[in-house]
């Protein structure tokens, strides 16, 4: 078997260590540099991206953060705003309904005054009528003694009553 | 018919010898240094144009770049990643000897013992290296570990020393049986297509499908080779 002459042993050893050494050589001093640089510039690159692009995140969620605080104001605004209306608006129909009613009432309250004159009017007519009327049914009863004046007075009474 | 161990025989090309000692250069240096040649243009040529967005052709060697840093990582730690370079030559110089055998005519020297033996020696001193860097004299410890008592000392050392012995070993016949055994296979089978003459067709087809198997096994030892150094480095750089 070939590959147990050992008497080829230094001349394998010696082509080899320098076949290998020479590789080791030429690979780290050439071809590793070379193939890592470009590695390394890629890696660089990718976490230079990332960073931005986290940087850029923290930036548009402060953005964000700011948008939503205006919106809150805003949105806070108009609801005072619109309360202030409303409670202006309330202030100013009880205000009227408030005229409305006194006004109504004043207006109760005249027709019924002119009402009363009317009616005091009225019955102030009929005293006399009445006084008549009750003397002549007493005369025609017989009774001639009675003066106007006590009718007058029951006549009251009955009124009042 | 040739026997299939013939492809496995390594011939000088250029005999040399410096005080006595014979380092010819062989096929098998020949295909090392292919190995490295091949691996060296491959990705210079996908490195050729480089941008940040990688071109298919740049993203081979940013595949395999990544593959074996998450490995270390995975294996030995972020402090694993300062000997990126060697792990990183050594799966390629692993791989591309694999795959290199596979070609026809090709030699492949990831099969012998003495060139891949060669390889886990150097990487084992790689690691001796940087156990006693890291650790100093406390290193020796790898050997007997702490809160073993010290009567059970003289029965621990020798075992931890055969087994830390052992570590190169294992990874050296791991690979060479799995490449020997794939290639005398595909030999063997190659055999039978001259014989069965119109009936080749049928080993033609099965060899197609094994060396496509061989090309999966060769990328897989590579991996394991380097998976296995890896973790005998993290075992260099932790306590035990």
């Amino acid at each position: 078997m070939p590959q147990l002459d050992f008497s080829i042993f230094p001349s394998q050893f010696f082509w080899l260590t320098i076949s290998f050494f020479l590789m080791l050589f030429i690979f780290s001093r050439f071809i590793i540099p070379k193939t890592g640089e470009m590695i390394n510039l890629r890696k660089a690159k990718i976490d230079e991206y990332l960073e931005k692009a986290a940087s850029l995140k923290v930036k548009i969620e402060k953005t964000l953060d700011k948008y939503n605080q205006a919106l809150k104001k805003a949105t806070d605004e108009a609801n005072a705003s619109l309360q202030e209306t409303r409670r202006e608006t309330d202030a100013m129909i009880e205000r009227r309904q408030a005229e409305l009613a006194a006004d109504l009432k004043r207006q109760i309250e005249d027709g019924e005054g002119k009402i009363k004159a009317a009616k005091e009017k009225a019955l102030k007519q009929l005293e006399p009528v009445a006084e008549e009327l009750a003397q002549e049914v007493l005369k025609k009863l017989g009774f001639t003694d009675i003066k106007s004046a006590d009718i007058a007075k029951a006549l009251d009474r009955i009124r009042e009553n | 018919m040739s026997s299939p161990m013939e492809q496995f025989v390594v011939k000088p090309i250029i005999p040399l010898q410096i005080g006595g000692v014979d380092i010819s250069f062989t096929n098998s240096a020949l295909f090392m240094l292919l190995a490295v040649l091949t691996s060296t243009l491959l990705f210079a040529f996908c490195l050729r144009k480089r941008s940040l967005v990688p071109t298919a052709a740049q993203s081979i060697p940013e595949m395999v770049y990544e593959f074996v840093s998450s490995l270390l990582r995975e294996n030995v730690g972020v402090e694993g990643l300062k000997y990126f370079p060697f792990i990183f030559s050594m799966f390629l110089f692993v791989a591309f000897g694999n795959v290199l055998g596979l070609f026809p005519y090709a030699f492949t020297f990831t099969s012998h013992l003495t060139a891949v033996g060669c390889l886990s020696i150097i990487a084992l001193l790689f690691n001796v290296c940087i156990g006693i860097k890291r650790k100093k004299i406390g290193w020796l410890r790898t050997f007997l570990p702490k809160g073993i008592p010290v009567a059970l000392a003289p029965l621990i050392i020798p075992i931890e020393i055969i087994s830390f012995l052992s570590k190169p070993f294992s990874l050296t016949v791991r690979l060479v049986a799995n490449m020997t055994v794939g290639h005398i296979m595909l030999k063997i089978i190659a055999g039978f297509v001259a014989i069965l003459g119109v009936m080749g067709i049928i080993p033609i087809l099965f060899n197609s499908c094994i060396v496509c198997f061989e090309l999966f096994i060769a990328l897989l030892q590579a991996y394991i080779y380097t998976v296995l150094s890896c973790i005998y480095l993290g075992d260099a750089l932790h306590e035990h």
